[in-house]
């Protein structure tokens, strides 16, 4: 679908892909409209992030990024978010990329209700869960730490995981790993040895799209952590929630804007190895 | 006499077929342990005891259930107009947000997924809206949808479409709901999509065209049958994320007005956390479980039949 | 079915009730054990509060500082809570056999939740009296304040940081209308007379760009405490002696449509206005009153990076008359013990010393806050700016108090407070009258009280 198009070809056969690519850069403009209207309002001081009509031109401000970073213990939030995002995420990729690829592949009795149960369980709402996990972690004396929340996060993700691999992994040959079991291969090292390397690029995205998702939870952060596991999200949470001053939308936006980056610096390094790993998928393919 | 050739492991095999037929269910079996293991372990109680207080008069003092009460809590949450008007509110949003976004999603894939410099930068772009918070992402979109102090009610009035009350009316709230929801979840699908789109294989692409098929023909009888599998993948993904969408809501609308954007997560959250009602929010709880367990099985069968013709 | 579960209750039950009557035995060998409550240099005491996340941190940073001048060898650690959660967690962590924290803050409707759930130590027990100096004199507070964390009789916490509904005012804007600046004495009658007058064009482009009033009309549980002010100060109250709903007969229903009418004159799209974006309203300088909580003051009027009004623009005073008195409303924070705190002595040290005369004169000077002493008020406020503020705030305190201006006290008053919240949604939305909307209120709210 794209490479006849895209070789260069005649100038008409130039002005399709040309429009693609204005129309994807079109799209990406309005979706990131929010972001930047974010980020500016974060360099404003309050009382000129609401006048009529919105500003561009305003004395800019770095306040917000200090003030808050003390008050909300913005540096310690981030380190706990980045670990627990991290952790689960891997967590989720692992266990979940395998059980994706025992319903694609393998045949097993049961597998395949084990996994639509596993997929249902993400019809519970989380409010529901929240509280009886909590007195669970209480009665084992395990809240307020990192990897309570990790854990947390896993029942959440690998279900998603799991059943976005299968699809990946669905799409793939069936010869692939046969003709390496036959040579004497393992299950297990046909799947990380063959399996994995050309799944990269779904992998990666699930990967990404798990830690996004862990990066940003808010309610199992709530009821689970105390202080010193707290996360970004119940910073923000707090700040938006503020009763007595009013809600400090400078604050707001600049927590918003620091939140942002971590994750946009991982997605564009993870890019490098979509691209790498398509390409090696590609010539394997 | 006549002596039996069999090679080292054809005879071990044969020694032992039941401790190999073991070990090859184990190692099959293993992919399988770890994500059963983990969800069974932190799922369990939880769900018991939801479901055990949605059947009981539940005690603040020990958190707990105390008293059988049968069905007391379900007659209770079928009675209450508040949770019948939320679930039509949420069937509503899911019936416009998920096409929205599934199509949106994969169409914007194909065009970022042109070949060109900027398309890593443009794809990792496109993850941010994800990544901001939901209680932001809302006030942003409370500040850009307001009549007052609105970006896009200046745009709307340089086209002559004047006043529009993005949170005060009913429909345009619920509008403004699936536009926030629809601006922060198309990328994920267009994460996957990319993925997908990338993992295509070019030969059988290549000798379509070389046989002459033209770009609609291919798109109609390669590319999506090939991408069936994780367009239904990511349906239900979103699906399920869809149904417990209930921040966006708070903080946009509030839940309103008037009720009109009370999704049914919203309404569970505030039985819980503001009334303090947590018996009827586990019946409530369940309720949607239940229900969500359904539609999710009729959604499996309809994409395995799917996958199966394709 | 039945059977085999009430006996897996009652047996989690018993245990529990073992388990905790096991934890209060251990916890008072521990109290007697401890000779000195308040800490020793070598063994200070450490002392938990949980409190909202909006002022936690100042506390940490500014406050607990200065008490440790007093109490240098108690160990304050404040955690901080989004309010909409900390109702939920304070209960959580309260219920559990042994409770995270020692001090809890508590929003006004909360303590009667709380203490029915025994979380709660009576702060005028023979016990706590031991604890409690001479001088600390609980007369001096005013009525409404520390009736906030009373309940069925007991007192259970102190008021630590008082708030109350304002009616705030731009008096360029009333100046420009020609309209009188509304005094104290201002009636409801006379302010709907005027605001027609309010909403003007103040730059002559032909396009109103200011309005009279702006203030919660969105579907939120605070929202319907402005239709309550309009209501007690016509007379009107929520419950009535015998604890059912007494809200849905005429003086309700007027209150209910006046608060609706000042829709008409409040901005474009303020019927999804809350807390924040009528604040926002206010502070650019675009509606002539606004009705929020007297925290906000600060940053409306004093603080010129997050507004663009002067303190010579700002008036703030109580709400309009009714028939009956003026209006006001009752938002306090309390600070309350728990009544399985290992160290309550030295939580109460924490709480006395920041609602005695002394300290709340620091807090209020130091950190903005608003005092509930009769004697702080009536004294010379330390920041000129706070001269009107205490005057109202004095004001309000009288009118809450003889009109009983706060929301419902009972263990399931969030509970209330939320189908309040809907119903009177509902009716702003146009979706039911204002008889219905407060009739199915009561019908569910009495269910809900019983």
């Amino acid at each position: 679908m794209t490479s006849l198009a895209l070789s260069g070809g005649t100038r008409k056969s130039r002005f399709w892909p040309r429009v693609r690519i204005a129309a994807g850069l079109l799209a990406c403009v309005i979706f990131l409209f929010p972001v930047f209207w974010m980020v500016l309002s974060s360099f404003k001081a309050q009382r000129d992030i609401f006048t009529v009509p919105p500003t561009l031109f305003f004395t800019p401000t770095l306040q917000h990024y200090f003030e808050y970073m003390q008050r909300a213990d913005i540096s310690r939030r981030m380190i706990n978010t980045i670990i627990v995002a991290a952790g689960s995420g891997i967590i989720s990729i692992v266990a979940g990329g395998m059980a994706g690829y025992a319903l694609a592949r393998i045949r097993l009795r049961g597998a395949g209700t084990i996994g639509v149960l596993i997929l249902l369980s993400r019809g519970v709402p989380p409010i529901a869960l929240a509280v009886p996990m909590f007195l669970v972690a209480r009665s084992l004396g395990v809240t307020d730490q990192h990897i309570t929340l990790i854990l947390a996060y896993c029942t959440f993700l690998i279900p998603y995981v799991m059943w976005l691999m299968r699809g990946f992994f669905l799409a793939l040959p069936k010869e692939l790993e046969e003709s390496a079991m036959i040579d004497g291969c393992s299950r297990m090292g046909a799947f990380f040895k063959i399996i994995v390397p050309i799944s990269m690029p779904g992998i990666l995205s699930t990967l990404i799209f798990s830690m996004i998702l862990a990066w940003e939870e808010l309610l199992f952060a709530l009821v689970l952590t105390n202080r010193y596991a707290s996360t970004i999200p119940v910073a923000i949470a707090g700040i938006a929630g503020d009763t007595v001053n009013g809600a400090n939308w400078g604050a707001l936006t600049a927590v918003g804007t620091l939140t942002v980056l971590p994750v946009v610096v991982f997605a564009l390094l993870v890019q490098k190895w979509l691209i790498q790993g398509l390409a090696d998928g590609a010539t394997k393919g | 006499m006549a002596t039996n050739t069999m090679t080292a492991g054809e005879v071990r095999r044969a020694r032992s077929p039941v401790r190999s037929k073991l070990m090859d269910a184990a190692s099959r079996w293993a992919f399988m342990a770890p994500a059963a293991i983990i969800l069974a372990a932190m799922l369990a109680y939880p769900i018991i005891y939801t479901v055990e207080i949605s059947f009981a008069r539940f005690d603040l003092m020990t958190f707990s259930a105390v008293e059988f009460v049968g069905w007391e809590n379900y007659a209770h949450v079928f009675d209450d107009y508040r949770f019948w008007s939320s679930m039509r509110v949420t069937l509503i949003y899911l019936a416009f947000a998920l096409p929205i976004q599934i199509v949106l999603g994969f169409g914007i894939a194909y065009l970022i997924n042109a070949l060109w410099r900027g398309r890593g930068a443009v794809r990792a772009l496109f993850i941010i809206p994800m990544v901001v918070a939901p209680v932001v992402a809302g006030g942003i979109w409370r500040m850009i949808l307001d009549p007052l102090w609105g970006i896009m009610n200046w745009v709307a009035g340089l086209f002559g479409v004047d006043g529009l009350d993005w949170f005060g009316d009913p429909t345009l709230a619920m509008a403004s709901i699936i536009i926030i929801d629809t601006w922060r979840w198309t990328p994920f699908v267009i994460l996957i999509a990319t993925a997908a789109l990338l993992a295509l294989p070019r030969d059988i692409f290549e000798a379509a065209e070389i046989d002459g098929a033209n770009w609609w023909s291919m798109l109609w009888s390669i590319t999506l049958p090939l991408l069936v599998p994780i367009i239904a993948a990511t349906f239900v993904v979103r699906w399920l994320g869809a149904v417990k969408m209930f921040d966006i809501a708070l903080a946009a609308t509030y839940g309103g007005p008037g009720g009109a954007t009370n999704v049914i997560n919203l309404f569970i959250y505030e039985e819980a956390f503001r009334s303090l009602r947590f018996a009827e929010s586990a019946a409530m709880a369940v309720i949607v479980l239940v229900l969500t367990m359904v539609l999710t099985g009729i959604f499996l069968i309809g994409t395995r039949r799917l996958e199966d013709r394709y | 079915m039945k059977q085999l579960f009430g006996a897996v209750s009652s047996l989690s039950r018993r245990a529990l009730m073992v388990s905790a009557s096991a934890a209060v035995i251990a916890t008072m060998t521990g109290m007697v054990a401890q000779a000195e409550g308040l800490g020793t240099p070598d063994k200070p005491v450490e002392v938990r509060m949980i409190a909202n996340e909006a002022f936690a941190n100042q506390w940490q940073t500014l406050m607990v500082p200065e008490f440790n001048k007093h109490y240098p060898n108690v160990k304050v650690t404040i955690d901080g809570v989004p309010y909409v959660e900390l109702l939920a967690k304070s209960m959580l962590d309260a219920t559990g056999p042994s409770p995270t924290y020692d001090i809890i803050i508590a929003d006004d409707p909360w303590v009667p939740q709380l203490a029915s759930v025994g979380a709660l130590l009576d702060l005028r027990s023979e016990e706590v009296k031991g604890w409690t100096s001479e001088d600390f004199d609980w007369d001096d507070f005013n009525v409404a304040p520390l009736a906030a964390s009373e309940w069925d009789g007991v007192q259970y916490g102190v008021p630590v940081r008082s708030n109350m509904l304002m009616m705030f005012v731009n008096k360029s804007l009333y100046e420009k209308a020609g309209v009188p600046v509304p005094t104290p004495k201002l009636t409801w009658d006379e302010f709907l007379e005027q605001a027609p007058k309010l909403v003007q064009d103040t730059n002559g482009d032909g396009k109103v760009d200011a309005w009279a009033i702006d203030t919660y009309f969105v579907r939120e549980p605070l929202t319907p405490t402005i239709w309550q002010t309009i209501m007690n100060s016509n007379g009107g109250s929520l419950l009535d002696e015998n604890g059912k709903p007494a809200f849905n007969n005429e003086i309700g229903v007027a209150a209910l449509e006046t608060h609706k009418k000042l829709l008409e004159f409040a901005p474009t799209g303020a019927i999804s206005h809350g807390f924040s974006e009528s604040l926002q309203a206010f502070r650019q300088g675009m509606v002539a009153t606004h009705i929020n909580w007297g925290s906000v003051f600060k940053g409306s009027a004093i603080d010129a990076a997050t507004t663009t009004l002067t303190p010579e623009q700002v008036g703030i005073q109580v709400l309009p008359m009714g028939s009956k008195s003026a209006g006001a409303h009752r938002g306090i924070w309390s600070g309350a013990v728990s009544a399985k705190s290992e160290n309550p002595e030295a939580a109460w040290a924490v709480l006395q010393w920041l609602s005695s005369k002394e300290g709340e004169k620091w807090h209020s000077a130091n950190l903005g806050v608003f005092p509930a002493r009769k004697s702080t008020l009536a004294a010379e406020p330390s920041e000129p700016w706070l001269v009107p503020v205490f005057d109202a705030l004095q004001q309000a305190y009288d009118a809450a108090g003889e009109g009983k201006m706060w929301r419902i006290r009972h263990p399931r008053s969030d509970a209330a407070q939320q189908v309040l919240a809907d119903e009177h949604s509902r009716f702003i939305a146009g979706q039911v009258s204002a008889e219905e909307a407060l009739n199915v209120a009561a019908e569910k709210i009495e269910k809900i009280l019983k």
